[in-house]
């Protein structure tokens, strides 16, 4: 296939956390707001006068600081994160929004007020306590701790406008970019996509990390490039599969399962487009922010939910990307030391697997990409299996 | 004792005291071990009085569990071919005598009331489940009063419920089992780890895991009640538990961070549907009347331990170490106000710490070098720690995290206020208000170890405890600054095999003889293999 035009600029966005869009933005006087996690609702960080930018630490060599501070035992990619705060890396912030999700995440987001590493006087940094059910109650004590650690900080600290019309206007904004990600996404479901899992990938994170005003000119732009693009004569995979699981925001591991033959048709994982690229929809007698809390309680697909809806609707969201884009496997993956992802893991492979009849395969990985040769066997080895069942049946 | 038949006797025989001899260099307690095993080759020596005290609790302790047979025979011989872990009961002398070892005087007399209290309630307990366990056979009507209950959810809630049998679901096959015996849980987290868990996980979650998937819960009741206490790996276990153990299932997800006041409303309205989970799936109604005499149980136990506390400030407690943890840990996680006995226990303890003060006593013939706050989650398959770091070294651990669960007292009167207190409560059990929901709650040990008059704090470093780990350095700086002496002492909660025992022990005699250039009091107990014991 020819190249997608903004490819490489894409690419490069995705080499530092300060991308040049950022910068942009930042310059423009508005004010970057950080998050790691989709328990913080991306669309209440892009309210008139401030953009979402979820933090990646690419590039990141070394956390030898970081495993001071919290051991070698902990999860890679918040030691990651701690490490590039250290080394003074997300100074453009106005605030970090975190969650107390998982112990290691939280610990992580805590060093960024013991140890004060954003050199920006306005940071500050609060943690909602997360739900771990989808029902009414634990639903209104998220809109509970949303208002109080989001919402009615971005109003006391910076002023921004935080009323029912200037969240309508966030939700219809985010729901344009959306749209866009969501409908180069579906050419994935072709036969033969015009479209590769990587360059999906490159284009999902960068609507993550950048400013979405600043990005969408180019996804659109990138979107009406592929419905004229021409794919390869023949499907040029030797299987589909989807990859579930923790968080992957390094394009290179999607990269690597495909030369192993298994293109990437849809990515359940964190800084994936299952959940975030879903519309908000507000319904009747719903204020903008009711709609916000019930859509993000609802589409998160956390690990840690504990409730038997949440936890059926996990596997059968997964059982659903694997029909509506064909795909004949699962790759299930978990950072390592990531306990949710750990265990779910292990419990939703068997489910797919011995219940729901979809081949899977599971993975730990590092968050800088590792041990490449042994991931690499194991996408070819579960790629041959895929294919001979294919001959099989 | 002033009995000058008996202080005859000890003249004649101190010689075969471990104390004296670790003394005068002709050995130690670890001079009566065959090597590598927790079998003593004869019973210590104490003294006329004490070894009589230890030998009458040992017979105590033995009627108690005569009884539990006595009541249940062939439940309880079912359990032993049915659960590997039952076997591993067995070893419960031999879990006693080593917690107690170099206990004299008014610390050795409480340690056994309170082992005591604990192992009468729970063979009780064991008998009662068995009886009633679907797996061996009662049936469905028969255990339908039984309800279990994740381990780390205070049953106080469940007085409410007169009619109703709360069975805290992990205690017998995983928790309790793995303090007697360390190479019980191994198996179980090997069964997790084969079915492909990472072995990079909490192990005691890990060994949960694998108790689930081997089916070797009891199955008992009709519904289940699950949590998000104490953390991460707790909240993931549940999953295979839930679906292993196929009974309708309610978690109780209360706030994790539960400092703030926008928590209680939320946490509250989680017991609240507790509650009504229950009575919906037995058919029963929450009786409030029950539910305040509990209360006032737990009350009177609160209100002791705060006067406890008071003596722990002061160096003539003799109510230490692990005497006090388990005890602790037991009577407020397990016991939660159900057991009047509990009470009792306590009015006779307070009395002794009372006069004890009064007398100017000092446990351990007065030879605790330092105080130390032991904090983080406690290897639980090396329960005795505390009573090798005083044997050894001369540290008495003054009091464990586990200890400083809710005390808070529970309104006896007005349900709406009780509910309030229950949440409270219930919201600071075991592990959770000190290792997650914040940096407060885990830095609050400072604090505590000041209030407490002590000089060093040993920080159990669970090797797979996330939340943990994460404050590794920051808790280390602090502790620098604030000039304590601070120890990590590595250990992989139930699996021995990861960080033995020894290893353990390493942690600490490196800092003391290092940093600190002590001797020990007991050179016999610095190194030794005690890999093949219980």
């Amino acid at each position: 296939m020819k190249d997608l035009k903004h490819l490489i600029f894409f690419e490069n966005l995705l080499q530092d956390a300060q991308n040049e869009l950022v910068t942009q933005a930042v310059n423009d006087g508005k004010i970057a707001l950080g998050y790691n996690c989709y328990y913080i609702p991306e669309v209440l960080l892009n309210l008139p006068g401030c953009f979402s930018t979820r933090l990646r630490a690419p590039r990141c060599e070394s956390t030898d600081v970081a495993t001071y501070y919290m051991t070698s035992r902990t999860c890679p990619y918040v030691r990651s994160i701690l490490e590039r705060a250290i080394e003074g890396g997300y100074n453009y912030l106005g605030a970090l929004f975190g969650a107390e999700n998982c112990a290691a995440m939280e610990r992580m987001e805590e060093h960024f007020f013991l140890l004060n590493p954003v050199k920006n006087d306005h940071f500050f940094v609060t943690q909602i306590d997360p739900p771990m059910k989808g029902d009414k109650t634990n639903l209104e004590y998220y809109e509970g701790q949303l208002k109080l650690k989001v919402v009615d900080q971005l109003a006391k600290r910076y002023g921004i406008d935080v009323s029912d019309a200037a969240m309508r206007e966030a939700i219809d904004k985010f729901n344009e970019l959306c749209d866009v990600i969501t409908e180069i996404g579906n050419f994935r479901k072709l036969p033969n996509p015009p479209i590769t899992g990587y360059e999906f990938h490159v284009i999902q994170l960068v609507s993550e990390v950048c400013p979405h005003e600043l990005i969408l000119p180019y996804l659109k732009e990138t979107l009406a490039e592929i419905k004229k693009r021409k794919p390869e004569p023949e499907f040029p995979f030797r299987a589909r599969v989807v990859v579930a699981g923790s968080e992957i925001d390094d394009p290179e591991f999607t990269k690597l399962l495909e030369t192993c033959g298994a293109m990437v048709v849809a990515d359940r994982y964190c800084f994936g487009s299952f959940p975030s690229r879903e519309r908000i929809e507000i319904q009747d007698g719903e204020t903008a922010f009711d709609a916000i809390c019930r859509h993000y309680l609802h589409w998160n697909q956390c690990a840690r939910f504990m409730d038997g809806m949440k936890i059926d609707q996990r596997h059968d969201e997964v059982k659903r990307l694997v029909d509506e884009f064909h795909a004949d496997g699962v790759v299930y993956e978990n950072m390592k030391f990531c306990e949710f992802w750990s265990y779910e893991k292990v419990l939703a492979s068997h489910i797919l697997t011995e219940e729901m009849g979809v081949p899977c395969c599971t993975i730990e990985k590092e968050y800088a990409l590792g041990s490449i040769g042994q991931l690499r066997t194991r996408f070819q080895a579960f790629v041959e299996s895929l294919e001979i069942k294919k001959i099989n049946s | 004792m002033n009995c000058p038949v008996t202080k005859f006797i000890d003249s004649k025989m101190q010689k075969f005291d471990p104390i004296w001899r670790a003394e005068n260099g002709l050995g130690g307690q670890r001079s009566r071990y065959y090597d590598k095993t927790g079998v003593a080759k004869y019973r210590e020596w104490r003294g006329v009085h004490d070894t009589l005290v230890d030998y009458g609790a040992w017979l105590k302790n033995l009627s108690a569990m005569v009884k539990m047979v006595a009541s249940a025979p062939i439940p309880c011989l079912k359990g032993f071919w049915e659960y590997r872990w039952m076997g591993s009961y067995l070893g419960t002398f031999m879990f006693i005598d080593r917690l107690f070892e170099g206990y004299r005087g008014l610390e050795l007399k409480i340690a056994h009331m309170h082992m005591y209290a604990i192992v009468q309630s729970l063979t009780k307990r064991i008998a009662y489940i068995l009886s009633h366990d679907r797996r061996l056979g009662a049936s469905e009507e028969k255990s339908s009063k039984l309800v279990p209950i994740d381990e780390v959810l205070p049953e106080l809630f469940m007085t409410g419920f007169p009619d109703l049998y709360p069975v805290p679901l992990q205690t017998l096959p995983e928790f309790i089992i793995c303090d007697i015996d360390q190479h019980i849980e191994p198996y179980y987290i090997d069964v997790a780890e084969s079915f492909g868990l990472p072995a990079d996980v909490c192990s005691r979650c890990a060994a949960e895991t694998g108790v689930a998937l081997d089916d070797a819960f009891p199955i008992v009741g009709k519904a289940v009640v699950t949590t998000n206490m104490p953390c991460n790996a707790s909240e993931a276990t549940s999953m295979f538990q839930r679906r292993r153990i196929g009974l309708p299932d309610y978690q109780a997800t209360l706030a994790m961070i539960h400092n703030e006041p926008a928590a209680l409303p939320f946490s509250r309205k989680v017991m609240e549907e507790t509650i009504a989970f229950i009575e919906e799936h037995y058919d029963t109604k929450f009786n409030w009347k029950t539910f305040f005499k509990g209360a006032k149980r737990m009350n009177e136990q609160n209100q002791i331990e705060l006067e406890k506390w008071d003596y722990f400030k002061t160096p003539y407690s003799p109510l230490v170490g692990i005497a006090e943890t388990l005890y602790k840990l037991y009577e407020w996680q397990s016991v939660n106000g159900a057991d009047p006995y509990y009470n009792k226990v306590d009015r006779k303890v307070i009395k002794i710490m009372r006069k004890a003060y009064k007398d100017k006593y000092e446990p351990f013939g007065g030879k605790t070098r330092h105080r130390a706050f032991l904090w983080g989650p406690s290897a639980v398959y090396y329960t005795d720690f505390p009573t090798w770091t005083q044997n050894c070294w001369g540290i008495n651990i003054v009091l464990n995290m586990d200890s400083t669960m809710g005390h808070n007292m529970v309104n006896t009167e007005d349900p709406d206020i009780a509910m309030d207190d229950l949440t409270r409560l219930t919201e600071k059990a075991c592990m959770r208000h000190m290792a997650v929901g914040g940096w407060d709650n885990v830095n609050s040990v400072w604090e505590w170890a000041t209030n407490f008059n002590c000089d060093m704090v040993l920080m159990n470093d669970n090797i797979a405890c996330k939340g943990m780990l994460g404050v590794h350095a920051m808790m280390e700086e602090q502790a620098r600054d604030l000039g304590f002496h601070f120890i990590f002492i590595e250990h992989d909660l139930e699996d021995s095999r990861t960080v033995s025992r020894q290893d353990m022990r390493n942690c600490i005699n490196q800092y003391m003889s290092v940093v600190l250039n002590e001797k020990p009091l007991d050179p016999t107990i610095v190194e030794f293999d005690d890999s093949a014991a219980y």
